[in-house]
């Protein structure tokens, strides 16, 4: 495979419980990665685990050929951009102090101040999530989808090779949801590899070029989100009924959940 | 606030201090022509041959004013700068060296010291108590599970509560009526009788300690969004937070062996700060430390000139004018939010 | 004037006495603003800091002491001995039960604050408890004494006298120390002086209300601090330096030793700029007669001596 994100036997303990067991799987370059699973299954934990950014962690994390975990920290927010489910503070910062932030990796030691490069970076990013009219506003006085917007806006700062998001959709409207995960896409289709946590299955099968599916610490699956969404998968991880259809215009899986209760065909 | 206000924020404070402390060394219970003060600052540095002014009254100006001045401005400095970093550290307002429990582990520290005959070695004491009740402090945090704001400062308040109790003890049983005055007027935090001995010491360590927190605090932004974030960012945080809290540690041992106990100035004044300049560290950071020597400049002017001859314990002027501040600053944020 | 009528009560106490046989139980007495009331004379009296302790020997009431407690050191001779062989409650502030253990019938104590609950007691708890209490007045702060005087230092110790029904020795002390007093001869170099009691940082001087200005009143020096309408301040050392006054008197504590002050002015910065401090121009005086009792007149009469043997040439 021409780079990308590979993940071999990743295991992570804590308190003698294992969160995650030998995880396998590998994100292309060029291509949006879905994480899904149940809640608690372990997608946040491997997220965190692979980027370097827990302790006791077992495994192998190759990264365009280089060891992920092995590099500085500096080297690795150099190339990995992480977005967490909730960024909260209690900081009197604005959108675009926010923002700034995802320079620091590339700023020495020394520097008095965000260079006029870091200045126009932050623009684009807060553009890119068309939150330029908010960069002036504090942070803490936006909504949650706009402070999710920021946040990818930040991580854009840092110009990732790897893109991480954890639920980026969390908190975002249908509109501000559809042009996130397009933006990704965008960021995808010029070279990044993307990984992104979602729990809207149809959004995972509308945008995912690869699905990897984790069910209570293990992997269960992997593969195109055709072949992954199976009515017998979701009814074996999520216990729900549901009819996998086809987009009518992008040809994409689409599911439309079935239950026990609110049967169309009543029972006998 | 726009950013060319800001930037000439710290010249301008710069500016401020440098006139605060010209004016205040003219200001004093002994009355001194703001002339003789020149000329005797002038004679010391060799810039005017002969001077007018009277031994004693040279005294006055070079070995009382001037190094209790440049103390207080230190002290004002450190103790503010310590807050700023302690707070965005645990991501906590209310952290200050008081609360962590640095400054009782401080003066726990310096009353052993003092009360052992080692009055030389106090700043050592006050240190070593400073960091004994850092590191109680974090132990107690790591193992109710890991630093958030409101553990961080819950086990703060139990080691201040517990080195204060110790503290108190070992005045219970040393008490005279000589040594308890001493001890008492150090607790309310006092900078009477500093000389250039003292003085020296804390100077370099605001200037040594003050810059490796200025540099090395700036990667405290990344805290704004906790520790995972700042990881994230590509910031050693376990390395971070051991060298910051290990400067502050420092630092504070420093302050409160010469000073005491002064309190409110390293909650208060970065939140006077922070209304400003907003949580950009490389800002709030040093103009922390210009606005907190202003403040301690001006409060300790107040302390030795307002009932002189008596002499105030310059701990009693900061809480007393901190306190009220801070709450204005509360209801400010309130507005804003 | 509040003075009067304190004076007029002490004349009125001392004129009285030559006409009476004894002292009239129960005997009621304004003490500190708490008025007490004594049955008879004390047989079992704990006394709290020195100055209690030498009033009591001074006036051959030894043998009524049952306890002393938070001393400064051994009483000075005559004394001595004696003061030495008295049973100690405590180095401290004793607790009450530490004090009623002892069965006292009356607690003499040096500070109004002794009588507190961090301390021997309240005063109105051991009242209840048959025990009698008695502040020397000079230290009175619940109420306001006068200016500090010798007369005010012998109206004590004929109330004293009066309480255990010695006045006859009360009367000779007293005599004893007024012509002690006009032997005194005031010096007349016009000289100043800082009454030096403790402290580094800030100095815990003698100001214009208490003991410290008496005795200097009574050597002919003018105290730097004499304008404080107080016993005792913290001052600031730019106004010692300011004033920079002749002579410096030092309070010599056990803890807190003369040779230790000396050192500590010697090497300061500041102090060791101050003339008197340059020409060792020290008076010295025991930590218990630094405070009204018995020894403030003999120990004026020493520091006058001192005083005398130090050549200064303004």
């Amino acid at each position: 495979m021409s780079g990308g994100l590979d993940i071999a036997g990743m295991s992570v303990r804590a308190g003698g419980r294992l969160l995650l067991d030998r995880v396998d799987f590998t994100a292309a370059r060029g291509a949006v990665t879905g994480l899904i699973g149940p809640n608690g299954a372990g997608k946040s934990t491997l997220m965190r685990a692979f980027l370097g950014l827990m302790p006791k962690v077992e495994g192998r994390v190759c990264f365009n050929g280089a060891d992920l975990l092995a590099m500085p920290g500096r080297t690795r927010a150099q190339l990995a951009a992480f977005v967490e489910q909730s960024g909260s503070t209690d900081a009197r910062l604005t959108a675009r102090d926010v923002v700034l932030l995802g320079r620091i990796p590339f700023q020495s030691l020394w520097q008095s101040g965000p260079s006029p490069e870091d200045a126009r970076i932050a623009w684009e990013a807060l553009d890119a999530v068309a939150m330029g009219d908010f960069a002036g506003r504090l942070y803490h006085t936006l909504s949650g989808g706009e402070q999710q917007r920021v946040q990818i806006a930040r991580a854009l700062a840092q110009q990732p090779q790897l893109l991480v998001l954890d639920e980026p959709t969390n908190h975002l409207d249908i509109q501000a949801q559809l042009a996130t995960l397009t933006l990704l896409r965008r960021l995808a289709a010029a070279g990044a590899t993307v990984v992104v946590a979602l729990h809207d299955l149809n959004l995972a099968a509308g945008f995912c070029d690869h699905l990897v599916v984790l069910n209570a610490a293990r992997l269960a699956a992997a593969g195109p989100p055709e072949s992954v969404l199976t009515p017998a998968l979701l009814r074996d991880i999520y216990q729900v009924e549901a009819v996998v259809l086809t987009h009518p215009q992008t040809g994409r899986p689409m599911l439309a959940y079935g239950s026990p209760t609110i049967s169309a065909v009543p029972p006998q | 606030m726009n950013p060319p206000r800001l930037r000439l924020i710290v010249p301008a404070l710069v500016v401020v201090l440098l006139a605060s402390i010209v004016l205040a060394v003219t200001l004093g219970p002994a009355d001194i022509a703001p002339m003789e003060v020149w000329q005797t600052i002038g004679h010391r540095l060799g810039l005017v041959a002969e001077s007018p002014v009277g031994r004693l009254r040279e005294a006055i100006i070079w070995e009382l004013r001037l190094p209790r001045l440049l103390v207080a401005a230190a002290t004002g400095a450190g103790l503010a700068l310590c807050g700023a970093v302690l707070q965005a550290l645990t991501r906590n307002p209310l952290a200050d060296p008081y609360l962590l429990g640095l400054s009782s582990g401080a003066s726990l520290g310096a009353v052993i010291f003092l009360l052992a005959g080692a009055t030389l070695l106090m700043p050592l004491g006050a240190f070593l108590g400073a960091a004994a009740a850092m590191a109680l402090t974090l132990l107690v945090t790591q193992l109710l599970g890991g630093v958030t704001p409101s553990r961080a400062i819950l086990a703060g308040i139990s080691i201040s509560a517990l080195a204060a109790a110790g503290t108190s003890l070992l005045i219970f049983w040393a008490v005279t009526a000589d040594s308890y005055r001493e001890i008492l007027s150090w607790l309310m935090g006092s900078l009477g009788g500093v000389v250039w001995g003292e003085a020296l010491p804390v100077l370099a360590g605001v200037t040594v300690l003050g810059g490796l927190l200025l540099i090395s605090g700036r990667a405290l932004d990344a805290f704004a969004f906790g520790e995972t974030a700042a990881a994230s960012l590509g910031v050693d945080v376990t390395r971070l937070r051991w060298l910051l809290l290990g400067g502050t540690a420092l630092l504070t041992g420093i302050l409160v062996s010469i000073g005491g106990a002064i309190g409110f100035v390293g909650l208060v004044v970065p939140h006077i700060v922070r209304l400003a300049t907003g949580s950009r560290h490389r800002l709030l950071l040093p103009v922390s430390m210009l606005v907190g020597a202003i403040f301690m400049v001006w409060t300790d002017t107040a302390a030795r000139s307002l009932f002189a001859p008596r002499e105030l314990p310059v701990g009693i002027l900061t809480a007393l004018v901190g306190a009220p501040i801070f709450l204005l600053v509360l209801f400010r944020y309130r507005r804003i939010t | 004037m509040r003075p009067l009528p304190a004076f007029l009560g002490v004349f009125t106490l001392l004129a009285a006495a030559p006409a009476l046989a004894g002292t009239d139980y129960p005997l009621a007495l304004d003490n500190c603003g708490v008025s007490l009331s004594l049955p008879a004379a004390p047989k079992r009296v704990v006394a709290i800091r020195s100055t209690s302790t030498e009033m009591l020997l001074a006036l051959g009431l030894g043998e009524r002491i049952v306890g002393v407690a938070f001393q400064d050191g051994l009483a000075p001779e005559p004394w001595t001995a004696q003061s030495a062989a008295l049973p100690v409650l405590s180095e401290k502030l004793p607790s009450p039960e530490v004090v009623l253990e002892a069965e006292p019938d009356l607690v003499y104590a040096g500070w109004e604050s002794n009588f507190s609950i961090e301390g021997v007691g309240e005063r109105a708890t051991l009242g209840a408890l048959g025990v009698a209490t008695y502040v020397s007045p000079a230290a009175c702060r619940s109420i306001v004494p006068p200016k500090l005087s010798f007369e005010a230092v012998f109206a004590e110790i004929a109330e004293v006298g009066a309480m255990f029904d010695v006045e006859d020795a009360a009367k000779a002390l007293v005599a004893e120390q007024r012509a002690e007093l006009a032997g005194i001869t005031p010096d007349r170099r016009g000289l100043t002086a800082l009454w030096y009691s403790s402290g580094g940082k800030a100095p815990y001087v003698g100001a214009g209300r208490n003991a410290p200005q008496m005795m200097l009143e009574a050597l002919g020096l003018e105290n730097i601090f004499a304008d404080v309408d107080d016993g005792w301040i913290s001052a600031s050392w730019e106004a010692v330096v300011d004033a920079d006054p002749d002579i410096i008197v030092l309070v010599d504590g056990e803890r807190n030793s003369v040779a230790q002050k000396k050192a500590l002015l010697a090497e300061n910065p500041i102090t060791s700029q101050l003339d008197a401090v340059m020409h060792q121009r020290y008076l010295v005086v025991p930590f218990a007669a630094a405070e009204a009792g018995v020894s403030n007149v003999p120990a004026t009469r020493d520091m006058a001596a001192q005083l005398a043997g130090l050549s200064i040439t303004p």
